[in-house]
């Protein structure tokens, strides 16, 4: 029924490419950012702790979430990051992206004004050797 | 007999809070979630283009300041007659950063 639904950005998935042995683990590490090892040994010390249960909700996630997507595996660092970020918060996202347009902005001004008064100077001096 | 009563009172309420109390918190939380958390499909591919869009007009203004510090690698400085020292120094990290 979970395959159904078109495939998501913010939707959790399992990651069995890079996992162990269901993918769950390294799907956690996908989705949060976290480092893969880390959520492991998380994992394996709760087991130890609780005593089998975390076992069972290991399955009952292995069972419950669908596999990654294929277009989504083919994803590199950067993009990932991004889509973690947006996970973690979309509005700080949204604003990191309007940030990044204003430097570019600011960049572009700067380039613009450059060219425009380097060309008025040069037009000045064309106009004073005549 | 008032010990009795008071059994039944406590077995009542642990009976009404495990059966209302409980449920009204974790629905009023469920709800809350699905009201508070929601990123549309079509929000998602706004982002992404949004980002993209960045990511390739960044790269752009990148190689044409290149061009740029290869012609003249003063142009910064030229820019702007009237900017402040400060600015220009930011800007300069910025480059350095990529």
């Amino acid at each position: 029924m979970a395959n159904l639904q078109p495939p998501s950005r913010t939707r959790f998935y399992r990651d069995k490419r890079n996992g162990k042995f269901l993918g769950v683990c390294s799907g956690i590490a996908d989705y949060t950012g976290f480092d893969v090892t880390l959520v492991r040994v998380v994992l394996v010390a709760a087991i130890i702790m609780g005593s089998g249960a975390p076992l069972l909700l290991y399955f009952i996630a292995a069972f419950m979430t669908p596999d990654k997507p294929r277009e989504f595996a083919l994803a590199d660092n950067e993009e990932r990051e991004f889509w973690q970020n947006v996970r973690a918060s979309p509005t700080r996202t949204a604003r990191d992206i309007r940030s990044r347009l204003r430097d570019i902005d600011r960049r572009l001004a700067d380039i613009e004004s450059y060219v425009t008064t380097q060309n008025r100077s040069l037009a000045q001096e064309i106009e004073q050797l005549r | 007999m008032e010990e009795e009563i008071m059994g039944m009172m406590i077995g009542g309420l642990a009976i009404v809070c495990l059966f209302i109390g409980l449920p009204w918190v974790i629905f009023h939380y469920v709800t809350k979630w699905k009201t508070a958390a929601t990123l549309t499909q079509s929000d998602e591919k706004l982002l992404d283009e949004l980002h993209d869009a960045a990511r390739r007009l960044d790269d752009r203004i990148c190689s044409i300041e290149r061009i740029m510090d290869a012609e003249n690698p003063q142009w910064r400085q030229n820019c702007l007659p009237g900017r402040t020292e400060s600015r220009r120094l930011l800007a300069d990290e910025d480059l350095r950063h990529g």
